[in-house]
């Protein structure tokens, strides 16, 4: 009895911050998502209306198969590049490592909104140092009206932003494996791949599954960065479902935003939900 | 294995390269006049544009509206955060996996979902242009966080210390403040390294919040895309902006890769 007092009492805190910032507006968003919204005083229910609306429109479907493509883009090109710097930081001198470790932490620390205005003006053709060198290469950069640039632009932007986060991560697992571990595998004559295989993957299995499901869900609802850059275009090329989103907030269509954002939702809890359930299966087995 | 492998160190050298060109792009920029001015043509080498922020009332105030709303929040996931992971670490309870994952999720719902029911939820209890609002705001994706880290450096402490507290007398909080804090004081330090850096860099909440006073430096930087921007203006704040994130990793460069392992 006692002890459960103690419980409450050390959660308690906790609980009530995470009540009032995140519970409390979540019901108020999945309320307004069945309310036609003219003014915060008049609002009519409409029942499932917006949901209907929105999941057959092609602007909801294509903003969501643009997402999921561009989740998957920056999965297979962050997660894999992120572990093999990270097997080449653990493996460097320590002093080196941590010098590496600053390195890549330091994107994290700037304002998400300067992220895009850093690498516009990078890219600037006549005055920025990477768009000075493509244009003396004669290579044509057009990121406001070439959609694969536009796309490359963001891909490498969030690549610069976040590695780091997946660098620090995998660093962490890679760092908790023992020593006599490596020892054994090398008596054994075990190959390097061998070694990634049975020794290192594992270990990072487990620190990798909230840096995929951070990047994952990160990466679906980019806006600031992603907005700045083209404001979703060129023709609606970047428009991803959080700038869809973003539109619905500026043109104060709050019910049709509302529900919009319960679907999005939807989607991050879905698929942090099965995610969840194929890991703690593995582990079980 | 040896610390000096020269394929290592190369991959070390592109990888500062791929890194640092932004940033040295953004410090150049910084130190020149980027506007046509009286006796200073465009393009040269000039100090101009920090000494125009450190005129500019508005631009000073900014960097202390940030500066105070970011060590609320830290001060503050620290606070609520270190009870609740003492419990994650030490308590078994129906539900313990499933209250810390469901936490995470709201880690990972996105800030545009929140942003309307939240300003409406803050305007009545007039917690808008507070730095009290933003701090508290913040705690949607910096608890959980804080939560996290510091239960895998309280699981790292062995319960030994916890049992030989308590059987000397001490108190839950006199327990907290004499043994658990200086034992895990590199947790705390991480924890407060990426509460800091989150807070400090957001935008989304940090927009709606600040409708009238109290606008960050974020929103400084965004109120200064006007009909002719001074690209070098805005690379200085930028400049500063990162002050306080690269003494932060400073301060936690040792520990910064500890702290994520993860309880199977």
């Amino acid at each position: 009895m006692r002890q459960t007092i103690t419980l409450g009492a050390l959660l308690l805190p906790a609980l009530l911050v995470m009540g009032f910032v995140a519970v409390l507006p979540l019901l108020a968003v999945f309320n307004y998502s069945f309310h036609d919204i003219f003014s915060l005083d008049q609002a009519y229910w409409i029942g499932l209306e917006w949901y209907e609306e929105i999941v057959t429109s092609d602007r909801f479907l294509s903003s969501l198969a643009r997402s999921l493509l561009f989740s998957g883009v920056i999965l297979s090109i962050q997660i894999p590049l992120g572990i093999a710097l990270a097997l080449v930081l653990v493996r460097l001198h320590p002093v080196l490592r941590v010098l590496g470790l600053m390195l890549v932490a330091l994107p994290l620390v700037v304002p998400w909104n300067m992220i895009p205005m850093i690498w516009l003006a990078l890219v600037n053709p006549d005055t920025g140092l990477a768009g000075r060198a493509m244009a003396g290469m004669g290579w044509a950069f057009d990121y406001k009206f070439t959609a694969l640039h536009t796309w490359a632009l963001i891909v490498v932007m969030d690549t610069w932003h976040w590695i780091g986060l997946v660098v620090i991560l995998a660093c962490a697992s890679l760092s908790a494996i023992p020593a006599p571990l490596y020892r054994a595998a090398a008596i054994d004559g075990a190959s390097r791949l061998a070694v990634f295989r049975h020794i290192e993957l594992p270990r990072l299995a487990g620190g990798l599954a909230i840096v995929l499901l951070l990047r994952f869900v990160d990466s679906f609802m980019i806006y600031t960065e992603a907005f700045a850059i083209n404001a979703g275009g060129p023709n609606a090329a970047t428009t991803f479902l959080s700038l869809d989103l973003g539109e619905d907030i500026k043109a104060y269509s709050y019910g049709s935003a509302a529900a919009r954002a319960m679907l999005s939702f939807l989607v991050v809890v879905t698929v942090v939900w099965a995610f969840v359930k194929i890991t703690t299966r593995g582990r079980e087995a | 294995m040896s610390g000096f492998h020269p394929a290592r160190l190369l991959v070390l050298l592109v990888l500062a390269l791929f890194i640092l060109l932004p940033l040295v792009q953004t410090v150049v920029l910084s130190f020149l006049n980027t506007l046509p001015r009286d006796g200073l043509a465009e393009g040269t080498p000039s100090l101009i544009n920090y000494r125009n922020i450190f005129a500019s009332d508005d631009l000073r105030a900014s960097l202390g509206n940030s500066a105070v709303y970011v060590l609320l929040n830290v001060a503050l996931c620290l606070g609520v955060g270190l009870p609740a992971a003492y419990a994650f670490s030490r308590y078994r309870f129906t539900g313990d996996r499933h209250l810390l994952l469901a936490l995470l999720v709201f880690r990972m719902t996105p800030p545009v979902v929140l942003s309307l029911p939240i300003f409406i939820l803050f305007a009545h209890v007039g917690l808008v242009n507070s730095p009290i609002g933003i701090a508290l705001v913040h705690c949607l994706f910096n608890l959980p966080i804080a939560i996290w880290i510091l239960e895998s450096f309280i699981s790292a402490v062995p319960r030994e210390l916890d049992e030989s507290a308590f059987i000397d007398g001490h108190s839950l909080p006199s327990f907290f403040l004499r043994h658990l804090i200086p034992a895990i004081a590199p947790g705390i330090g991480v924890a407060a390294f990426f509460c800091f850096i989150f807070s400090w860099v957001e935008v989304v909440f940090a927009r709606i919040l600040t409708v009238t006073g109290g606008k960050p430096i974020t929103m400084a930087i965004n109120a200064l895309f006007t009909f002719q921007t001074d690209i070098g203006l805005v690379m200085a704040m930028t400049v500063i902006s990162l002050v306080p994130g690269v003494a932060m990793i400073w301060f936690v460069r040792n520990h910064i890769a500890r702290g994520f392992t993860i309880r199977a």
